[in-house]
């Protein structure tokens, strides 16, 4: 067998064959191949020496109050004003992503346009604060989008 | 067999909590607040910071519960939303703010990861540093990388969904972690 350590893909399936993810025939093969290759027995030792490293790091409990907390700011949130609600509805995805995803760019171009004929009409004394109150409400139209993005997956995954 | 018990049963949680069903979204909490908080953790490093986060990645998936439809790993879409805000709050440089926290961290850390009762002061700060050594080497991977590392090797997801949580190829997660796991072995070998 050609040595694994030299492709990618062989290494790869070594760091596999290191976190024991390989089924039983595969980790068979690889070990054939370890009896004969000094080089990837030694990229095996290191990678389980690697894997050892980290697995000292463990993450702390998680604190007691953690549900309390969520409850609560969920509360918070059903308790909001119905312009929130609403405003939440329009950033949530109510249809599919198919459909609604057009819609947001659409809605979003809409913004940027609405954003920019503001820029156009505004007087010239407020000129210089504006600029930097624009900059922001585009990146804030960047991120409600990502947002958006976000809430799909469970219908576009 | 078991992972796809796992995934109706997830899938079966969520379309009960849109129908209103608050238990069950306490039972989707239950069995996925640990994992996502200690991804968040071992994203930025800082354990309130990665609470805040991990309460709005529940806060949007009950937020999202009414369009809720079971046509993905209910896991691969909660840290696919784990992973955005990590990210999101990575680049707006918060890190930097919370930094005071990690020494204060890093030695109660080693005092929890002692296994012996009651571990000597020796021990604790030999613990603390190979931690620290640990914790650093992590950090200073580029945060593609980490994510890809964190979810493979603490979190066991597959490929395809940290494919899916980053938004790329699977070969693409492939070569991350392959990358990753280079610089890791290299900056950790003196470790052994
Ligand atoms: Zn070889």
């Amino acid at each position: 067998m050609r040595c694994m350590k030299q492709s990618q893909d062989g290494a790869r399936i070594l760091i596999e064959y290191c976190a024991g993810a390989l089924d039983p025939m595969h980790a068979a093969e690889v070990e054939r191949h370890l009896e004969s290759c000094t080089d990837c027995r030694a990229l095996v030792e290191r990678q389980t020496e690697l894997w050892e490293a980290l697995d000292c790091w463990k993450a702390p409990q998680v604190s007691a109050d953690f549900d309390a907390r969520l409850y609560a700011r969920i509360a918070r949130e059903q308790a909001a004003p119905s312009w929130k609600k609403w405003a939440r509805r329009i950033f949530e995805p109510a249809v599919p992503a198919p459909f609604w995803k057009p819609l947001a760019s659409l809605a979003a171009a809409g913004a940027v346009l609405a954003i920019g004929l503001m820029i156009q009409t505004t007087p010239h004394p407020a000129r210089t604060p504006q600029v930097h109150a624009d900059q922001v409400d585009i990146e804030q139209v960047a991120k409600a989008l990502d947002d958006l993005d976000i809430l799909a997956p469970a219908n576009s995954m | 067999m078991e992972a796809v018990a796992a995934l109706e049963r997830d899938a079966e949680l969520m379309l009960r909590v849109r129908e209103g069903d608050e238990t069950s979204f306490a039972l989707l909490l239950e069995r996925h607040r640990a994992p996502v908080v200690h991804f968040l953790y071992r994203m930025v490093q800082n354990q309130a910071v990665s609470e805040e986060l991990a309460q709005e990645v529940f806060l949007r998936v009950y937020r999202s519960r009414a369009t809720y439809e079971p046509t993905a790993k209910f896991t691969t879409w909660l840290f696919r939303i784990a992973t955005h805000l990590a990210l999101n709050w990575i680049r707006d440089g918060k890190k930097e703010k919370s930094q005071e926290s990690l020494n204060e961290e890093l030695l109660d850390g080693a005092e929890r990861q002692v296994p012996d009762r009651q571990p000597t002061v020796e021990q604790e700060l030999l613990y603390a540093v190979k931690l620290n050594e640990v914790r650093r080497a992590i950090e200073t991977l580029p945060e593609k990388q980490r994510a890809a590392v964190m979810m493979h090797k603490y979190e066991e997801l597959d490929y395809a969904q940290i494919a899916k949580a980053l938004r790329c190829s699977e070969s693409a997660v492939k070569s991350l972690l392959f990358r990753a796991y280079e610089t890791l072995r290299s900056r950790l070998a003196h470790m052994a």
